[in-house]
């Protein structure tokens, strides 16, 4: 008697289960590393726009946290999928930190599709090809570019410092007027320093690229010391939006920010339009976030089709540099043709792409990167 | 007899357990890492910790010595005026006040005084616009100053509210002896009242200790740039080199500052239970 019901109830469940995976829509699973407007910007924009063209599929978008520790989850899923060797992964597509992307691909955790997709000939920058000195060709698209740059009040400042050299002069001429965060108080006060060493220690493409060799570090000595010296003439301010803050506040005149959040705040009325962008030479560090697909995705070809509809010249455009005031991923060439000249104007008026190419950096690579830090800390800071 | 005792210790194991998982596990374990390198005793986290933060380590501990002082000092007066002033209107109006910050979080005061102490901030703003002071005299207070205030605004709610309550928890008899003798206020207070207060003085003093030691956002929020507080370097030691060992060894020294306070207290604590 409890046999047969149990054997109708399995059979029903059976049915139903069968039936609803007849009807089913195709889930595409996107997880993305970065901070929550990079999470509402794939889930409310270009999930709806795939969806639109590929009816019965559906994205499902997960937010794995901000700054490498989100894109680091995601490398531990991967590879704990990797380690148990099942067939088929449950992440389809992943947006994660350039740092990351080199280990990932290190790791053999990515496919190779680059090639498979036609947005991947409009690739021109280098940080497509090299993640901190790991060769990343073919496995990533960058999503967008973020750059740090000197931003300055123009209604006091008529010429802006061009280099480094410019920058510790019109110190010691205006002392207290440039702020920067340091190194424990958000990225712009890190690129910098970055930039800093860049220009006085070791040239960036020695430090961004491999091979690694700790005898480098000794000759920076000089670098710190006078850097201990250009704190005196500073005034040091309480994070990323702390220099905006106090460039807005008209407490300082100069400081480093990124980009993106300037032209933000820009466009919110946070601060004056006055404030205006420099990239100094020899350069200062900016990274790239990459779209990148596991080997083993589950459906690799909708995983293609999504990046190839993120990283087209209409999404970057629209998306990328007109909502968000990021640097495309693509050639800026493409974009351009898609976009309004206001906007274009507005995100190469002040820092103009012969510009980028010139003093856009990358991060040094991993090792170099914690020898910078910990020098500023043991020569500079204590 | 014996039986029903160790019975009657069954009821407090899940509560022990629970202290010696959550707790005493990672502090042990945050202990141990904070000594040893792949297994074995070494001293090299320890070391780096002082290359690198001794400037940091010595500035934590002036900036708390500074602003349990004065918190000591306001707090005493505050519950003072509450305890002697003979105009009850005000004194009332007063314990609303100072219990005020007792509600608000450490990381939203960090806020309020960030945009509150500023070159440009409020408080000059309102000094600029009174005609008290220009705009060219105005100074910033976010920085080392800035840290004091907040960490003194935010724990006066918490030290004034143990400390008036010793003082109206004291024999009204004795004050109102003193008074028919002909003592000024300030003597009841300082040769009546305050003596008797100590151990509760000196309890919300290591708690405000402890409390400040800990705080993250205010030296993250207020203070700029170098020196730093030890919870500001800790926290970057996770968060950009992923190195744990050293923040580690900075927890151990902030945990034998606050140690050595603690003893310090007891042992005050204790002499006087003796005298007695």
């Amino acid at each position: 008697m409890f046999a047969k019901t149990n054997i109708a109830v399995i059979a029903a469940v059976g049915l139903t289960q069968f039936s609803s995976f007849a009807y089913a829509e195709t889930t595409l699973n996107v997880a993305s590393a970065g901070s929550q407007n990079m999470v509402d910007y794939v889930k409310t924009y270009l999930a709806p726009k795939f969806e639109a063209t590929h009816p019965g599929v559906k994205v499902n978008v997960v937010g794995t946290g901000p700054g490498d520790a989100g894109s680091h989850k995601i490398m531990e899923k991967l590879s704990a999928q990797n380690d148990s060797g099942l067939a088929k992964w449950d992440i389809d597509v992943a947006v994660v930190h350039q740092k990351i992307g080199g280990e990932l691909v290190k790791d053999g955790l990515l496919a190779k599709y680059r090639s498979d997709i036609d947005t991947g000939k409009m690739v021109s920058r280098d940080s497509a090809k090299n993640a901190l000195g790991i060769n990343v060709n073919g496995y990533v698209m960058p999503m967008f570019h973020s750059q740090t740059a000197i931003a300055y009040n123009s209604d006091f400042i008529k010429n802006p410092p061009k280099s480094y050299d410019e920058l510790i002069k019109w110190t010691q001429q205006h002392p207290k007027s440039f702020g920067y965060n340091g190194i424990k108080n958000g990225m712009s006060g890190v690129s910098f320093v970055t930039g800093w060493i860049y220009a006085y220690g070791t040239d960036a493409n020695k430090l961004s690229s491999m091979p690694y060799d700790k005898s480098v570090e000794s000759s920076w000595k000089k670098a710190f010391a006078e850097l201990k010296q250009f704190n005196k003439n500073i005034t040091f301010t309480p994070g990323n939006a702390g220099t905006l803050d106090m460039l807005n506040r008209g407490e300082i005149f100069m400081g480093p920010v990124w980009v993106d959040m300037f032209y933000s705040w820009k466009e919110q009325g946070k601060i004056p339009p006055s404030l205006k962008l420099s990239l100094i030479a020899p350069g200062m560090p900016g990274q790239p976030m990459y779209y990148v697909t596991p080997t083993k995705a589950q459906h690799p070809k909708l995983a293609r089709e999504f990046i190839e509809l993120a990283t087209s010249p209409e999404i970057q455009a629209e998306g990328i540099v007109k909502k968000f005031n990021w640097y495309p991923g693509i050639d800026a060439n493409y974009v351009k043709a898609k976009l309004d000249r206001a906007t274009w104007e507005k995100l190469f008026a002040e820092i103009t792409p012969s510009d980028l190419s010139k003093y856009g950096k990358s991060f040094p690579i991993g090792p170099y990167f914690d020898d910078i830090k910990e020098g500023y800390e043991r020569n500079v800071s204590n | 007899m014996r039986q029903t005792t160790s019975h009657k210790l069954w009821l407090i194991a899940p509560a022990a357990l629970m202290v010696g998982i959550f707790f005493l596990y990672p502090l042990c374990f945050s202990l141990y890492s904070a000594i040893t390198l792949d297994g074995s005793l070494t001293l090299t986290h320890l070391d780096k910790a002082f290359d690198l933060y001794s400037k940091d380590i010595l500035f934590t501990i002036i900036i708390v010595l500074i602003s349990v002082a004065i918190l000591a000092i306001l707090s005493i007066t505050i519950a003072a005026l509450i305890t002697l002033s003979p105009f009850r209107s005000l004194t009332k109006t007063l314990g609303f006040l100072y219990r005020l910050p007792l509600f608000i979080p450490f990381i939203v005061t960090a806020q309020m005084m960030r945009t509150f102490l500023a070159k440009n901030g409020l408080m000059n703003n309102a000094f600029v616009a009174s005609g008290l002071l220009t705009p060219m005299d105005t100074v910033s207070f976010l920085g080392w100053s800035g840290i004091i205030i907040t960490f003194v605004w935010k724990q006066l709610a918490f030290s004034t509210l143990l400390i008036s309550g010793a003082m109206a928890a004291l024999d009204e008899s004795q004050i109102r002896a003193a008074r028919n003798l002909g003592a000024s206020r300030l003597r009841i207070l300082l040769q009546i009242i305050l003596p008797q207060i100590i151990p509760t003085l000196g309890v919300a003093i290591v708690l405000s200790i402890v409390t400040m030691m800990s705080v993250l956002s205010v030296p993250l929020m207020i203070g700029t740039g170098s020196p730093t507080m030890m919870t500001a370097d800790m926290a970057f030691r996770i968060n950009s080199y992923g190195d744990y060992h050293v923040a580690n060894a900075l927890g151990l020294v902030s945990y034998c500052i606050c140690a050595g306070l603690a003893w310090f207290y007891l042992r005050q604590n204790l002499k006087e239970k003796g005298a007695n």
